[in-house]
Order: structure tokens, then sequence, then C-alpha cells
């Protein structure tokens, strides 16, 4: 140490029964926050006065500590041992623009460590937050490696406007868009996939809108913070973690062979007096298994290296991974490298500098699929028995000339290709100024870098494909996306007396995000061995643009406590937005949140028996902009040309006076500890009313237009999250039985409670989601299925007035059920004994329906021609049979090809998503090369899933991560993969 | 720079409405822009023509899109798409026109003669868009002025019959009056106002007006091509017997012969002929072996050929008018007169010619030999509209007569009060 410098306090927090480091440990000095230790349990106090002073340390999990410490000029040294305690009210939470005590935090924020997230068998984050946080849903969509989430907080509360969280990384916010320009049906790509889950200490969800609003306009849908690991004061230390595993398709649908297809389908004929189609014996001598045709046993592995370390006044933390995944479809797969280097220097005794840097690239193998009829997976499902794959005695394909209904699933998952390579820089430089003890200002600049290019080839070798009539159709995009913040606060304590606190943070901030996209599609090739549109024939569609958002900010908050028990927190923001005209740029985000540490109330004896017990409740105001037009204000005048010659035409119908979409949301909550802290309880309820909804509303089209942006219509969402935490066996001494159970469940109401003119409008495929007022968004209207006329065979309808019908009429649509679970959360236990852990994991969502749209084609009683699904085994075949499955007709006279609520399932299931055994392997074995805690552990994944639902997953929706109506929708999505995983982890 | 520079970040593939039309070269980018509203799948590049077929005894469907099905069936529904996309692609047309109709007085940087010219394309498209609504919903609205609001938007009305062909034909006037000579076929000319003139003449029943208008066109010397087929060309080269045509290209295509085609010539065959249109042609009409082939099984509609749709789509030709005149002739009952123009067309596809009969046979054969010239190109469901086929039609499939015209997209009544719905929906 300097000699000008002030003296230091060396912490170190170890936990007392394992004597291993704790990291994220709170470190407070007479009183205020100085920091949290880092992975190897350590923090430097720097700055602090020779004499005595208090030194508190908290951590989740553990029994908070207190210590006088005599400092001396050169400093003090400390080893404090933590005892756990099954607590969550002394963690550290990450609040945006700062960090707080759980003590003294009065809005609702959510917590993830990053080992929740880690070594899960799927490549994004977010896949892997599902069922960890209560009021953190998570759809996967699909099966497909690298697929686009959809995570909704808190329920959905916007019907154009994106309903995707703000993910926020190191305190730079992430480009989140799917940012590909290929439809591949609903798979979508987002950018928060590319976020490696070995690089992640933690993560936390701003839930209600007192904790989101210091995210003003983007916070209506929640924030996700994501904290990454950085380096300590050690030697060199190098740790690894890897895992290789199987995956294969977690199910397979029950679809008929060619004997039962044929005969079948000569039912459904001769039913209708046609002639049998086939001729049994004969037509039916080949059977195909087209579903074990394109599915596979594919690998899935993830190698990660870390090296960290650093002296007093500089850390490091240096970090490669690569992640592979090849996809359980014939022809999919995604894999990832990246690294990243995180530094912290101690420039001055007052200034601070840190760096993060994290650099990606992805390469994606994607194949059509979800809601198509020419992808290998779809095609599978819908590809008849009876035909072979390969023309007989030959390796040429099959194709509508042998029979085939649709494209050759085989054919296009061979000859079609669709590869893309995205490259990412995410980073930041930041400066933390100690101005004087009271004062620190804060600078930071952080960049967000996308480049995605990606390329699609339909071969003109795949039969009955429109790429056969082009000879060949070849796609390639780039898109590049840039995300710039730079970012001013300062955070002073004004008050910092024994009895009372306040802490008052002010900044700024500027936001400029530019993409810029370039396309081209051509058409007729020399031959299959050319795929780039540079080889193709002619150009027949081409983009390019550039577009602009900046964002203006500033932002205040003050959190004043007395005697610590009685907290107040208020929250404003102010964003400018380029997105809405001149007058109405500015948005206004004000919230407050009051909490009462009801334990620490000497009055209230009786509390006593609660180690902690707090009460919270908040009210806010977010907002969204994220509508799909950046120019909803302008009347605009576009491209237009004449085949050929440069026109230009109206294009759209501007609004001067779109506004931001607002949330308003109160949320009361009580958070517990009792038990000696064996039991932890957080509770939250919450009512949010989104209003002035950005939507696209209709107008007249004899206008010229057909929609304009305006602000109409809300959206209710109401609903109550527990998380529940007990230590059932603690482990007395070293290496005892230790049980920790981790529970979470949450409910959400979801309802419209305004649109344009209260007029419910349709979407999704089929038209079958509604938005309707008094509906939750995406309801599903359709025909209501009664059963089968046990006499006729016929399919009957309810029509509204109670009464049966066989011929409905759009009149007698009802609403038969919601996309959206009643309740979802997850369930941990964790067993820990001498060497060995164990961690079981099960998630649930109950009460949604998925609408199994595949079932139109394959239990339709042989309307369509593809193969049919075992469920029409159970058909009506003669009077008297009782059965929810019509008579088989091939003109569609049973009605059973009608769209109706036959084909809205109960979409309600558990999954036990993961099963981990590890073992910690004996330094005796391992020791000797110096590698210290290797565990060796291995994981199953997806390993059971109870539903009734009759497609591959109930965890479903083939409109992808962009739909806000179209939810619940199963068209031929990409299913799931059951993963069995062997890795290991140490250091050295 | 300042929060409001910051702030400030215009479209890059975009500009305002206020400034978009400003010289003779965004001036002439306007002009070919109504033409761009003409080649929308909505309208003449797919739906608009496919429809005016499947709707009739021409075409069939066999393929999955049920709002095709519906057409078929003649059980269209007021919230079906296909037709609701048709309507609000004519009155985008209409906007396109009427926008550039309300530019040309400030447009004093083009030349007088220049400028007309652009007021008498923008008039005759503005006819053609009202005349193509009409025939498909009988009363429509009249907007004869661009939108510059939603309020505005909102405050539609249909006018009757009379008021909506009041104001065709004084656009046509205007048209005339403005177009100039000029000869052109991708884009509108004099001999496409005329031409339309007669045919909306035909439509409003006044046959005089119709025959007269139609020689006015005869007067200009268009004249049948030897080859039916190469009205069709891929490429769509000219002949003397277009009079205006759409032009497609790579980028702005057609999914006419995409949606005819089977999947073996990589189509999607949504819809294929009837049997009874095919077995209507005699077997040496050449205009059957260009219209109708079979590949395999499948008996497909084969006048447009490219798949990738890049033929040119005839909006109006000398054929049409050539039968305009020969039914109007008939229907004053100049038999022998009629019979010859009739025999024009009937002579280029190569069958024999007719002889005058009664009055009402040499009606139904140019009825029937409109069907046979034009099949494909969107005209025999109007045709037998306002020919009153289309009640006999209609009632031998046991659909519902009112289903003679199409409904008024619900979804547009939803939002605009006034807008009242055909009878029957």
């Amino acid at each position: 140490a300097h000699a000008q410098d002030a003296p230091s306090i060396r912490v170190t927090v170890v936990d007392s029964a394992t004597r291993q480091p704790v990291p994220n440990a709170q470190i407070l000095v007479g009183g205020a926050a100085r920091g949290t230790t880092d992975a190897a349990g350590r923090l430097v106090v720097r700055n602090t006065r020779p004499g005595t002073v208090t030194v508190r340390v908290q951590r989740i999990g553990f029994r908070p500590q207190t210590r006088q410490v005599t400092v001396s000029g050169s400093g003090a040294e400390l080893e404090i041992a933590l005892a756990t305690q099954a607590a969550v009210l002394s963690d550290v939470v990450v609040v945006g623009y700062g960090t707080r005590s759980r003590a003294e935090v009065s809005s609702s924020v959510a917590q993830v460590g990053g080992e929740q997230v880690r070594n899960t068998p799927v490549a994004g984050v977010d896949a892997a937050l599902q069922g960890k946080a209560p009021g953190v849903q998570v759809t996967q969509n699909a099966g497909n490696p690298g697929n686009g989430i959809t995570v909704r907080v808190r329920g959905a509360s916007s019907i154009s406007a994106s309903n995707q969280p703000l993910y926020v990384i190191d305190g730079v916010p992430l480009i989140q868009e799917n940012a590909s320009q290929i439809g591949f049906g609903g798979q979508g790509m987002t950018a928060v996939t590319g976020l490696n889950p070995d690089e992640i200490d933690r993560i936390d969800v701003l839930k209600d809108a007192a904790a989101a609003a210091i995210y003003g306009s983007r916070a209506s849908n929640g924030v996700i913070l994501i904290t990454t690991k950085r380096g300590a004061i050690s030697g060199p230390r190098f740790t690894f973690n890897a895992y290789y595993g199987q995956q294969k398709s977690a199910r397979r649908l029950p679809m008929l062979n060619a004997q039962q297809y044929v005969a079948f389908m000569n039912e459904a004929a001769t039913n209708d007096g046609e002639d049998p189609l086939f001729t049994p014996g004969t037509d039916d001598a080949i059977d195909t298994d087209w579903q074990s045709a394109v599915l596979r046993t594919a690998p899935v592995s993830n190698f990660n290296l870390t090296a960290s370390g650093g002296g007093d006044r500089f850390q490091y933390l240096i970090s490669g991974s690569r992640f592979g995944q090849d996809g359980i479809v014939m022809g999919s797969g995604y894999n990832r490298g990246s690294g990243r280097v995180n530094l912290d220097a101690t420039a001055t005794s007052k200034l601070t500098l840190r760096s993060s840097l994290a650099l990606t690239r992805e390469h994606f193998d994607r194949t059509e699929n979800d809601n198509t009829i020419v992808g290998p997976q779809a095609n599978a499902q819908a590809n008849q028995p009876n035909v072979p794959i390969y023309k007989e005695g030959t390796t040429t394909f099959s194709s509508s000339a042998d029979g085939l209904a649709y494209a050759n699933s085989v054919a296009l998952a061979t000859y079609n290709k669709a590869p893309g390579n995205s490259l990412r820089a995410l980073g930041s430089v930041e400066a933390a100024f100690e101005a004087t003890d009271r004062l620190r200002i804060n600078g930071r600049f952080g960049a967000d870098v996308y480049d995605l290019n990606e390329r699609r080839w339909d071969s003109p070798r795949v039969a009955d494909t429109y790429a056969v009539g082009a000879t060949g159709v070849a796609q390639q995009g780039t898109t590049t996306s840039t995300k710039f913040v730079s970012e001013a606060y300062a955070d002073a304590d004004l008050l910092r007396s024994e009895a009372q606190k306040l802490t008052l943070t002010v900044g700024s901030s500027a936001e400029f995000n530019h993409n810029e996209i370039l396309f081209l599609r051509g058409e007729g090739f020399g031959s299959d061995q050319f795929q780039y549109p540079g080889s193709a024939g002619k150009i027949v569609t081409y983009d390019g643009r550039a577009t602009q958002a900046n964002l203006l900010s500033a932002f205040s908050r003050a959190s004043y406590s007395l005697n610590g028990r009685y907290l107040v927190t208020a929250s404003l923001r102010t964003d400018g937005s380029s997105r809405f005209g001149k007058d109405r740029r500015y948005g206004v985000f004000p919230a407050v949140s009051l909490g009462w540490n009801v334990s620490d109330e000497s009055l209230l004896s009786g509390m006593r028996r609660f180690a902690t017990m707090k009460l919270r409740g908040s009210y806010g105001v977010t907002g969204n902009q994220a509508i799909p037009t950046l120019y909803g204000y302008l009347t605009s005048y576009a491209r237009a040309n004449y085949a050929g010659t440069a026109g230009i035409a109206p294009d759209a119908l501007g609004n001067e006076d779109l506004r931001w979409e607002s949330t308003r949301e109160s949320d009361v909550g009580i958070d517990l500890g009792f038990l000696d802290g064996r039991v932890t309880v957080i509770a939250d309820y919450y009512s949010k009313l989104t209003t002035d909804l950005l939507v696209s509303r209709p107008v007249p089209t004899t206008s010229g237009f057909t929609t304009i942006f305006d602000n109409v219509g809300s959206v209710k969402n109401a609903g109550v999250e527990l998380q529940v935490t007990t230590q059932n066996f603690r482990a007395r001494e070293k290496g005892g039985f230790d049980w920790t159970t981790d529970f979470n469940v949450s409910h959400n109401a979801n309802k419209v409670v305004g649109l344009y003119q209260n007029q419910p409008f349709a979407s999704g495929i089929g038209a079958v989601n509604y938005v309707a007022v008094g509906q939750p968004i995406g309801v599903f209207f359709t025909y209501k299925f009664a059963g089968v006329d046990p006499q006729t065979g016929d399919a009957q309808f309810r029509k509204a007035d109670g009464t049966l019908t066989t011929s409905p009429v759009a009149a007698d649509r009802q609403y038969v059920g919601s996309p959206h679970p009643q309740y979802y959360g997850g369930l941990r236990n964790s067993f820990t004994w001498k060497a060995f852990d164990l961690n079981a994991f099960v998630q649930f969502s109950q009460g949604a329906k998925v609408f199994n749209l595949f079932r139109e084609y394959s239990d339709d009683a042989g309307y369509n021609t593809d193969n049919k699904i075992a469920n029409v085994l159970k058909r009506w075949q003669k009077p008297g049979d009782v059965t929810d499955v019509p008579r088989a007709s091939y003109n569609g006279t049973s009605g059973a090809d009608f769209v109706s609520s036959r084909y809205v399932e109960d979409g309600s299931y558990v999954r036990l998503q993961d099963v981990t055994f590890g073992v910690r392997l004996p330094s005796a074995i391992v020791g000797r090369g110096g590698v210290s805690n290797a565990r060796l552990f291995v994981t199953g994944s997806n390993l059971k899933l109870w539903t009734d639902y009759l497609g591959y997953d109930p965890d479903v929706n083939s409109n992808g991560s962009n739909a806000n109506t179209a939810l619940g929708q199963d068209f031929y999505a990409y299913p799931r993969a059951r993963t069995i995983s062997i890795g290991l982890s140490g250091a050295f | 720079c300042s929060a409001d520079d910051i702030l400030t970040t215009p479209p890059t593939t975009a500009v305002a409405a206020t400034t978009a039309i400003t010289d003779p070269v965004s001036a002439a980018a306007a002009v070919a822009g109504m033409y761009d509203a003409l080649g929308s799948g909505r309208y003449y590049g797919t739906d608009f023509v496919i429809f005016g077929d499947l709707s009739s005894d021409n075409t069939s469907h066999s393929g999955t899109f049920s709002t095709y099905r519906n057409a078929d069936q003649n059980a269209l529904l007021a919230d079906n798409t296909t037709t609701a996309g048709i309507w609000r692609q004519i009155y985008t047309g209409i906007n396109t026109a009427n926008n550039v109709l309300a530019r040309m007085p400030d447009a004093t940087y083009l030349t007088t003669a220049l400028r007309d010219q652009y007021k008498g394309e923008a008039y005759f498209l503005r006819a053609l868009g009202h005349h193509n609504a009409t025939k498909l919903w009988g009363a429509v609205p009249v907007v004869t002025q661009p939108t510059t609001s939603a309020e505005e938007a909102g405050q539609v009305a249909r006018a009757d019959t009379a008021t909506v062909y009041r104001q065709i034909l004084a656009d046509l006037d205007s048209a005339e009056k403005y177009i100039g000579s000029g000869k052109r076929t991708t884009t509108a000319s004099l001999g496409a106002v005329r031409a339309l003139r007669a045919r909306v003449k035909l439509y409003r029943a006044d046959w005089a007006g119709a025959l007269a208008a139609a020689q006015s066109v005869d007067a200009m010397g268009y004249t049948l091509v030897p080859t039916y087929s190469d009205l069709f060309s891929l490429t769509g080269s000219a002949t003397a017997e277009d009079i205006f045509r759409l032009r497609f290209s790579d980028t702005d295509q057609n999914s006419e012969s995409y949606y005819y085609f089977p999947k073996t010539l990589g189509g999607r065959y949504e819809v294929a002929p009837t049997t009874d249109l095919r077995s209507a042609y005699a077997a040496t009409d050449t205009r059957l072996a260009w219209n109708i082939q079979t590949s395999g099984t499948r008996v497909y509609g084969a006048k447009f050929r490219s798949v990738s749709g890049t033929e040119h789509m005839h909006v109006i030709r000398y054929a049409e008018v050539v039968l305009i005149e020969a039914e109007a002739l008939a229907r004053l009952n100049r038999l022998a007169e009629a019979v010859v123009q009739l025999n024009k067309v009937r002579t280029r596809a190569g069958v024999a010619p007719v002889a005058a009969t009664t009055q009402q046979a040499v009606i139904d054969a140019i009825i029937l030999e409109r069907r046979l010239e034009l099949a494909f190109e969107g005209d025999r469901w109007p045709d037998m509209v306002r020919t009153g086929l289309a009640t006999s039609f209609l009632a031998a499939k046991g659909a519902k007569t009112t289903q003679a015209l199409y409904p008024v997209p619900q979804r547009d009544r939803d939002v605009a009060p006034g807008l009242t719905q055909n009878a029957g929906y």
C-alpha cells in the first residue's frame, strides 16, 4: 500500500462448515455498504480511517455477522466465517444502477444464482430460467437448438408492442430483437440465446413497477439484470467445467402404420360412398416410419475454462467456452464459441476502473419447421406411411409421383440448407470515482454490437416444392445491429447516522441504436452446387436499409430508512424517445415503495419467533415503446416500383399523437424467515393495468390504408407469487446430510379490458386466437365440440343457446379456453452428503390450453391425405359406438374436419426437468495433479413429462417468441429432446 | 447536438407524404406507383383475376385456401380475407390515383403536356378502380380525395350504382381530355380510356354508347394478333392487340401460373379448370390447346406459363373490344354486323365462323365466345352477373342468389359505421 493511501480492510468470508469461500457476501462498514465479496470470498474495503469500526457481513443462506475491527495505519486483515441459514432476506440485490441489501429493498425482485442456469443442456440463459423464479414464465416454443424463447414477467401486458422483458447485462441493455430476416415458421432467433451461462454470476429479475421503473420506458415487461463473474485477489486460479450428452426425442407421436392407414382411408372413402382408395395387401406392402427417418440421436457438449486472479490493484477474469448442440431433427444444429475478459483496476485510492468484454460467435443450422408444410419434421408427420423414402430399388427420393401428398421429408432434410453465423461484441468500460466518502460518481460506456449472417437454400432437387419450378431459391441476409449506451450517475449518502440513512442516486443516460440490413433472394441456378444469390439467374427480392432509434433519459432514486425498520424508496425516470412525434416524445415514470422490517420492531415481541419479517408495498408507472415500427407518427411514401420503373406511393398513415404505452402496477409483499431461519417465504400480490396500448388499429380500407398506430385499449394482469425455501435437514458438521427444498409457484390472471371500439379481432393460424374484451389475450374462439352422435358418428357442436348442431356457422363460435396457464412454477430438492450431491428439479404449468393444429390434418377423419395419429383408431364405426372421435369420412361429411375445440387440448404438464447426481472426487485421486474441488456429475434433462397432451410437447408455440396474441398453437413444432449428460468440473 | 436532433431519426426508406412529390422525377415515380398498386397479389397480380373465374363455372378449387374454397362454393362470408383483400387493393389504387391528382395543380415543374398526361392516367385508373369494385360489389363507395387522416378514413359510405357509374364516366371524360394521344400499352393511353368506356357502357347496357366507344377504338389501328398464344408470352412482348396490360418482372411477380400449375411443375395447384369449361371448347380450338393442359392426372390452367410470374397481365385487349362491339350490335339487333365481329375472334382461334340466326342465339354465342376467349382473365364471373347467368348457376348449385355480389368486408364495416352490407350476408 502506498503511504498516502487511507488504510484498507481486507475481508475474507468463508463458510464456517466447509471453509469454502463465500462470494457475493455484502460488506458494510460503519453501516455503509462497501461492496460484495468476489468468487474467492474476498473484498478489499479501501479508504477507511484508522480506529475501531463495525464490519457487518451478510449473504443469503447465512446468518449475518457483525465484528468490531481495529484498523491500524496499514489497514486490517479479517476472516469471517458465516454459518449457513436458509434465509433470503440478508442477500444482496442488484437493483439497477446499484446494489442493495435485500433487507433494504421494498420492491419485488427475484434472484437466480448463476449455478442454477449452468450445466443445463440448453443454449441460452433464458431457456435455463424456466421454473426458477416466481413471476417469470418461460415458454420454449419449440425444441430446435438455439430457438428464440418467450419470457413473460407477470403476464403479457401488450397486444402489439413487445412483451419480452428488458435484458441488462453488467449495466448494458442488450440487443434482443429477433434479428432474423429469413423466416422459418415460428422458429425465432433472439440475441439473448448468445449469452453464455458459464459467464453468469447471478440474475436478478425486477418484477414490480417500483423495482423496474428506474428503467422507465422499457420496463413494462420487467427487467432481467445479469451480472457476470469477475476476478478476485488471488494467485492465478483456473476452473474448468465440461459436459457431454446425448439427446433423443423425448416422445414419438403414435402415427398409423401403412396397414392401419390404408384401412382407415378406405373406410373413410366407403363411408362417403366413394370407391376405396387403396388395395389392402398391395398398397400397404411398404411401411415407412417417417419420424424415425428424420429424428436422430444427437450430441450436446459444453466446455469452459476460466482463469482469474489478481493483486491489490488489478484483478482479472478470462474465460473461454464452447457449446455445441446438434438437433434431434436431421440437418439442424447450433454451436457457440465465446470468450470474456473482465478487468478491475484500482487506479488511485479514489478511482476504480472496470471493463467487461465478451466476444461470441454462434453458428446455426436451421431447418424449416413450425407453421409450415415444407419442413423435415412437419412433413415427417404428414407423409403417408405406405410410401417408401426412396423409389423402389434406387437412391432417388420418392415424390408425389409415388403417392406422397407433400414433399418428401427426408429429401427436404438432405438437400435444403439454412446456415447462419452471428458475431457479437458486448462490453462496457466503467469508472467509479469516490469524490468523498459520501459521494460516488460513476460513468459507463457500453456497447452491444451484433452481426448476423444467414442464408437459406431451397434445392430444386426436392420434388414438389416451389424450388423445382424456380430452379432453386437462395436467400442471404445480413443484419448489423449496434447499441451504444453512455451513462453517468452519482450516489450520495445524504444521511448516514445509526438511525437514519438517505441515499440519493441521480443520473442520465443516452442510448443510440442503429440497425442495417441487406437481403437478397435469387432464383434460377445452374445446378444444386450453386447455392448463393451471386449465382442466381435473377434476383427477385432485395432489401437494404438502415434505421436508427435513440433514447435520452434522466433518472433519480432516493432511498430512506429509519432505524433499519422503515424503508421508503422513490424513483423517477424521464425518457425521450425518437419513436414518437415531436410533441409526444417525453414520458415520465415515477415509482414509490415502502417497507417495514416488522421483526426488528421491539414493541412487537411476539414477532420474535420470526428471524425476519418484512412487509412491502409499492406503486409505480412503467412504459413500453417497443412497437414494430419506429415511425408510427409519420404519414409517408415508400417504394412502389412498377416492374422495374422506380415508383413511390402512399405507404403509411401516421399518428402524430402516438405516445407511450403505460403500465400502473401496485404490489404488496411479505418476506418471512422463521424456525431459526430454516424456512423462508417470499410472497407477493400484484395488480397491473396497462393502458394506451400501442396498437395497429384498423381503418376502413377504402382509405387506401389498412391500419394506423394508435393508443387504444388496456390489459390487466393480476396475480400472486410464492417462493418457499426450506432447509429440511441441516448438516451439523462438515459432510453431514443436508437437504434443501426450493419451491415457487405463480398465478397470473390476464384480461383484456378495452380495445378499439371494443371490437374483438382474430390472429394465429386458422384465426383461432382472439383478442376480446373480458377475455385473456389470445383466448381460443371456435366451434365448441360436443361429442359424437352415437347413432350417426357425426361430430356435434354446441351452439351458444345450448342446442346441438352438426353444421355449425360462424355465429356458433365460443370461447373455449385460454392459452395462459393458471399456475406455473418449479420445485427443486438438493441433497448433499459427504462427497455426494443430488439435485432434482421439477417444473410445471397447469391450466393452459394448446391448440393442436396438427390434428386438423392428422385427426380429420380422412379429409386430407396426411398420415393420421393413433387417436383415429378410437373412431366411431357403427351405431351405438360411444366415442369422441367422429366417423371416418373422406369428404368431410362426419364434420370431423371442422376446426373446433376438439383440437383444443389441455396443455397442463409436470416435467422432471433436471436430475443431477454429483460426486466430489477425493483429493487422493486428483489432488496430486493440483486439481481441487473436482466434481463428476451426471445430468438427465427432460426425463419425464406428465401430460395428457397428444402432441410432442405442450410447452409450445409455433408462432415463435415474437407472437403476442397468436399463443398456444402447435403446428408441427420441433420435438423436444431428452438428454443424458456427464460432466466434470474443478479448479487448479 | 441538441436533444431534438438526437431524437429525430427519420426513416431511410420512406419519406413524409408532404415532401414526397416535389419535382419531375418524384412525380414520374408517383405515377408509376399507381400501376404498382394494380400489380399487387390482391389485384391483377393474383386474387382479383383468379376469383373472376373461381366464382364462375370456369374453374374450381383444388388447393388448401379456405377463402378460395368458399369462393368456389359460392359460399362467401363477410369475413373472407381474399375478397376483403381485393376490395382493399382496389381502393389502395384509387387512393394512390387521388394523391397524384391532388398534387398536380402544384406541379408547375412539369411541362403542361406531361402534367396533363399524368392527370389523364390518374383519372383513368380511378375509373378502372371504381368499375372493378362495382362489378363485384354493386353499389360501392366513391372516393375522390386522398386520405390524410384516420378521421377522414372513417367517413365512408356506399353510393348507389348510378352515382358510381356517373363518377366513372366523368373520370373517363376527364381522362380522355387530358391523356393525350401517345400510344402506350403498359401504361394508360387514349386507347385504354376509350376501350374502358366501351366496357363500362356495356355493363350499363348502354348498347349504342358501347358501340360508339368500341368503334372509336377500332379507328386507332389495333388489330388481333394471328396467333392467340403470342398474347401470353413469358416476357410479355408487345402485340398489336395490346391496349393496356400490366407489366410484371422478376422483382414484381404475379402468382397466376403458380396457383394454376400442378406441384410436379412447381405450382401449388390452388385452382383448376372445370370439365365444363374444357368441353365448351371445340377440339380444334387453338385456345383450348394453349389454355388447358394435362400433367399426369392433373388437368390444369396453362394460359400463364411462368411459375415465377413474369408474364404481363392484360387489363383490356382488343379482342374484348371486338366482342363488346359484337355484343352491342347484337343487342341493337344488327345481327349480321355482330356476327362479323364475333367471327374475327373465332377465326383467329381456328374455329369455324358462325352465321347470324336469332338475336338471342347470337347474344348467347357472343357471351360464350367471351368465356372461351377471356378464360382465366377474370371476366367470366362479372359477365355471368351482368347477363343474369349467375342467377341460374347459383340456383343450380344450391347456393344463395345473393352470392352474385361479393360481401362488403366485415372488417371495414366494423370501423366504418356508414358502410352497409349487401343483401344475404
